[in-house]
C-alpha cells in the first residue's frame, strides 16, 4: 500500500486577488445601475454622447454579471477546487493570466461601452478584438483547471467542481457561438447571423449565461461554502447529483421563453416553455438541499451573519427559480414581457442569490484569507445583512408593481373598445414613484456592500506582516486504483451492469466527464437550434422586403451605437392591445437582412417595428434634439450632438461590403454606396430645411438615424395583406405622443 | 436547391423525438445509479469532502485497507 505523503501548499494569493476584484467591481457595477436608475425619473441627468442610459445599461449588466459575479465565482473555485482536490493550482502563471486578463477586459468593457463600441446583443455587447480577449483568457483558465484536475490527489471528484467544469465547458460554446461576426474595423462588426436566427441564437446565449454563469457556478459555491459555514455535509449527496444532471440536460433548452409571441417560430417557443417549467423541479430540489443542509443547526443562523446571508441566497435561488418557470408561461409572458417585471426577477436572482452568496463567501473566507481570528466587526457584518435585504424587498417590490402596472395598461381597452392609455408616455409616467422607491432600495443595498467593503478592509488591514503559506500534506493518487468500498462481483453480465463498477470508473475521469456534459449540451442546442437555419418553413421570406439602403445602414449603426434597443422593442406581438398601438404584427421574414437583430428585450419606449413614416422627417430630427419639447413628459435622453457629429461617409463602403458578404443582397451599392447614401441625405436634409428645420444637415449623424427610423416597417406596407388596423383617433391636447395611434396605411 | 431545401424536405422531425428518448433513458440510468442502495457508503465519504480538506495528512489509501 502507498503510504507516501506529499507535502503542499495552497495558492490563497490568486484567491485574495480575485476577492478584491469582486468587492471593487461590484460596487462600480452597482453604482452605474443607480446611476441608471435615476436616469429614468430624471432624464436630464443623461449626459450625451457618453453617459446616456442606452450607453450605460449595458455597462452596468456586464459589470454586474461578468465583473462581480465573475469574479466572484472564480475566488471561490480557486478556493475550493485546490482543497476538494488536495493539489495546488497546476500554474500560478497561468492563474495570474486568468487574473489580469479577466481584469483587463473589465477595464476594456468599462472604456468601449460608453464609447459607444457594442455589438448591440444583450450581455454580448462587447466588440471583437474584446471577445477574443475572453476567449484567450477563458482558455488558459480552462487549461489551468483541466491539468489540476490532472493532477489532483483526491479519487471522487466532489459534485461542486462538477459545477465548475459544466460552467467552464458551456460558457466557452456560448461565447463561441453568439459573438460570431464579420469585422467591419479595429471595433466594429456584424453578427453572422440575421434575425430570427440571431434572436434565437442570442437568447440561447442571454439565457445560458444566466444558466452558466450565474447559476451553475453559484451552486458550486453552494456545495461547498454552505457545508463549511454550517459545519455540517450537505443535506442530501444524492439530491446533488441529480441536481445537477437535470440542472445541465434542461437549461439548455429554455432560451426561447425570451422569444414567446415574437417572430420565432412557435414549436421553438413551446419548447422553451415547457423545459423552463420543468426546470422548476431541479432548482427547488436544489433549493431544498442548500436550505436543509443546515438542518439541526438554525440556532446558528440567529448568530451568525454568514448563514443568513447564505440563508436568504438560497431562499432568493427559490424565489427566481420558481418565477422564472412562471414568467416562461406563455400567457404570463404575454403580460410580463417587454416590462419591469422581469427587471424585477432579474435583480432577485442577481441581488438576492448572487450577492448574497458571495457576501457570504467573502465574510467567511476573509479570516482564513488574511490569517486573522475573525471578521474585524460581527456587528457591521450584521448592518451589511440588514441594509442588503431590505434593499433588495424595497426594489424588487416597487419593480413587480411597475412591471404589472404597465402590462396591465398596455392591454387595458375602454368601453368603446379603444385603448385605454393610447398614449405610450402615459404609462412610463405612472411608474416613476415605483422607479424612486427603486433607487432607494438600491442605495441601502449600495450602502451595505461600502459596509462589507469597509469591514473587510479593516480585517485586512490586521493581517500578519507575511502570510504564511501552511503546508498541507497528502497522498497521491494510487497508480491502480484499490476500491476503498468494494462490492463483491457477483456472476453474470446483468449483476456485472447493475454493480455498476463501470460507472466507479467513469467518475473517476474528469475529461470524459467532461465530454459528456459537453455531449448534453451541444446535443440540444442543435437539436433545438438548427431547424430555423436548415429548414426553410421556420423562416419564410417575404418579396417586399430588401436589404436597407447604405444611408440606413449607417443610420443603423447609430441606433446601435446609442444603444435605442435598450428602450424600443422593434418586434409586435400578434395581440390586439399590441396592433391596435404598433401596427401589424412582426413577420420572420421581416428581419432576414437584419445582422444583428434588434428585436429589444424591454419597452421603456415605445415600440419601433413600424414607425417608419408616421411622422415627418423633421419631427424626428427635433424629437432626437430635445424629446421633452415635442413630448412633454417623456423620458427619453436628448441626443443633440447628432445634429453637430458628421456622418462618417467614408465607412459606408466597407460596411455593405460586410453585409454583401453575410449574403445581403445590394445590388447598385455594392459599387457605390457613398454615392447614395450621400444622395439620399442630401434629400432628406433639403426637405427638412423646406420645412422649417435647421440647415445643413446632409452630413451629419441625424440624417442617417432618420433614414433609418423611415425605412422601418415599410417594406411590408407594400405587400401587407392582413386587415388594416384602424387609426384612432386621439383627441388628446398638445403634441404627438410618441405611440399614439398605429401606422397609417 | 439550397441546404435549406434539402433538409426540409428530408423527413427529419422524427430525430426530435429520438432525441427526447435518449435524453429521458440516460435521466432513468442516473436516477436508477443514484438510488442503488451500494452507492450509498460512497456518497456518504463524498458528501464529507469540504469538511476534511484542511488538513489532510493521513493517506486515505493506507486507512481504508
Amino acid at each position: 500500500m502507498n503510504a507516501r505523503l506529499d507535502t503542499f501548499t495552497y495558492d490563497d494569493d490568486i484567491v485574495r486577488k480575485f476577492l478584491w476584484a469582486t468587492l471593487i467591481w461590484g460596487l462600480v457595477g452597482m453604482l452605474v445601475g443607480l446611476i441608471i436608475a435615476i436616469q429614468l425619473p430624471i432624464p436630464g441627468a443623461n449626459i450625451a454622447p457618453y453617459l446616456t442610459f442606452g450607453r450605460l445599461r449595458p455597462l452596468h449588466t456586464n459589470a454586474v454579471i461578468f465583473a462581480f459575479a465573475g469574479n466572484a465565482w472564480f475566488c471561490g473555485a480557486y478556493y475550493s477546487s485546490q482543497r476538494l482536490l488536495k493539489t495546488r493550482m497546476w500554474s500560478d502563471g497561468l492563474s495570474k493570466f486568468h487574473f489580469w486578463g479577466w481584469q483587463a477586459i473589465i477595464v476594456a468593457a468599462a472604456l468601449t461601452l460608453p464609447l459607444g463600441f457594442t455589438q448591440g446583443k444583450e450581455y454580448a455587447e462587447l466588440e471583437w478584438p474584446i471577445d477574443i480577449a475572453i476567449a484567450v483568457v477563458w482558455v488558459a483558465f480552462a487549461i489551468n483547471y483541466f491539468v489540476t484536475l490532472s493532477k489532483r490527489r483526491e479519487r471522487h471528484i466532489y459534485v461542486a467542481i462538477w459545477f465548475y467544469i459544466a460552467s467552464i465547458v458551456t460558457v466557452a460554446l456560448l461565447h463561441i457561438f453568439n459573438n460570431l461576426s464579420v469585422p467591419v474595423g479595429p471595433l466594429k462588426s456584424y453578427s453572422l447571423y440575421a434575425g430570427v436566427q440571431d434572436a434565437f441564437m442570442q437568447w440561447w446565449y442571454g439565457h445560458n449565461a444566466v444558466a452558466f454563469f450565474l447559476t451553475t457556478p453559484f451552486l458550486g459555491l453552494m456545495y461547498y461554502f454552505m457545508p463549511k459555514a454550517a459545519d455540517r455535509p450537505v443535506f442530501s449527496y444524492k439530491l446533488s447529483i441529480l441536481h445537477f444532471w437535470t440542472i445541465v440536460f434542461m437549461y439548455i433548452w429554455a432560451g426561447p421563453h425570451h422569444l414567446h409571441y415574437t417572430a420565432l417560430p412557435d414549436w421553438a417557443s413551446t419548447l422553451g416553455m415547457l423545459f423552463s417549467v420543468m426546470l422548476w423541479m431541479p432548482s427547488w430540489g436544489g433549493m431544498v438541499n442548500g436550505l436543509l443542509t443546515l438542518r439541526g443547526a438554525w440556532h446558528k443562523v440567529t448568530e451568525d451573519p454568514i448563514l443568513k446571508f447564505f440563508v436568504v441566497a438560497v431562499t432568493a435561488y427559490g424565489m427566481s427559480t420558481f418565477e422564472g418557470p412562471m414568467l416562461s408561461v406563455k400567457s404570463v409572458n404575454a403580460l410580463a414581457h417587454y416590462t419591469d417585471w422581469v427587471i424585477a426577477h432579474v435583480h432577485t436572482g442577481a441581488l438576492g442569490w448572487n450577492g448574497f452568496l458571495t457576501f457570504g463567501m467573502a465574510y467567511w473566507l476573509a479570516p482564513r484569507l488574511f490569517q486573522v481570528k475573525e471578521m474585524h466587526s460581527k456587528k457591521l457584518m450584521e448592518w451589511h445583512f440588514w441594509l442588503a435585504t431590505f434593499g433588495i424587498l424595497l426594489y424588487v417590490v416597487a419593480i413587480y408593481a411597475a412591471g404589472a402596472t404597465q402590462g396591465l395598461m398596455w392591454r387595458a381597452f375602454d368601453t368603446t373598445g379603444r385603448l385605454q392609455y393610447p398614449d405610450f408616455v402615459e404609462t412610463v409616467m405612472r411608474l416613476m414613484p415605483m422607479y424612486w422607491v427603486r433607487v432607494a432600495g438600491g442605495s441601502l443595498y449600495i450602502a451595505g456592500l461600502v459596509i462589507g467593503i469597509w469591514n473587510l478592509y479593516k480585517t485586512w488591514a490586521a493581517r500578519p506582516a507575511t502570510y504564511t503559506e501552511h503546508e498541507v500534506q497528502a497522498a497521491p493518487l494510487a497508480a491502480e486504483y484499490v476500491d476503498p468500498h468494494p462490492t463483491p462481483v457477483a456472476a453474470g453480465a446483468w449483476a456485472r451492469f447493475t454493480g455498476a463498477a463501470w460507472h466507479r470508473t467513469w467518475e473517476r475521469m474528469p475529461i470524459f466527464f467532461t465530454v459528456i456534459v459537453a455531449l448534453a449540451v451541444v446535443v440540444a442546442s442543435l437539436f433545438e437550434i438548427l431547424p430555423t437555419f436548415l429548414i426553410k418553413s421556420n423562416v419564410p421570406t417575404i418579396a417586399s422586403v430588401k436589404p436597407y439602403s447604405p444611408l440606413e445602414l449607417a443610420g443603423r449603426d447609430i441606433y446601435i451605437r446609442e444603444g435605442c434597443f435598450n428602450c424600443h422593442s422593434q418586434m409586435i406581438r400578434p395581440f390586439r392591445f399590441e396592433t391596435e398601438r404598433y401596427g401589424d404584427y412582426s413577420k420572420p421574414g421581416e428581419s432576414v437582412y437584419d445582422h444583428p437583430f434588434l428585436w429589444g428585450s424591454r419597452r421603456l419606449g415605445p415600440d419601433l417595428a413600424r414607425i417608419g413614416g408616421k411622422y415627418p422627417d423633421l419631427w424626428h430630427v427635433r424629437h432626437m434634439y430635445a424629446p421633452q419639447e415635442i413630448t412633454q413628459r417623456s423620458i427619453m435622453p436628448a441626443y443633440p450632438t447628432l445634429q453637430t457629429t458628421p456622418l462618417d461617409f467614408d465607412g459606408i463602403q466597407k460596411r455593405v461590403d460586410a453585409m454583401v458578404m453575410l449574403g445581403v443582397p445590394y445590388g447598385d451599392a455594392v459599387r457605390d454606396a457613398r454615392g447614395q447614401a450621400e444622395a439620399q441625405a442630401q434629400a432628406i436634409a433639403a426637405g427638412v430645411e423646406a420645412s422649417g428645420g435647421p440647415k445643413g444637415l446632409a452630413d451629419k449623424e441625424i440624417v442617417a438615424l432618420v433614414a433609418y427610423l423611415q425605412r422601418l416597417g415599410r417594406d411590408l406596407r407594400t405587400a401587407s395583406t392582413s386587415a388594416a388596423v384602424q387609426a384612432t383617433p386621439h383627441a388628446t391636447s398638445g403634441p404627438p405622443l410618441a405611440a399614439a395611434g398605429s401606422v397609417p396605411r | 436547391m439550397k441546404l435549406s431545401d434539402v433538409m426540409g424536405n428530408a423527413g427529419l422531425s422524427v430525430y426530435a423525438e429520438l432525441a427526447l428518448i435518449l435524453f429521458f433513458l440516460a435521466f432513468v440510468v442516473i436516477v436508477l445509479r443514484l438510488f442503488d442502495p451500494r452507492a450509498r457508503t460512497l456518497h456518504d465519504a463524498a458528501s464529507r469532502m469540504p469538511l476534511d480538506d484542511e488538513h489532510p495528512q493521513t493517506p486515505r489509501s493506507a486507512r481504508r485497507s
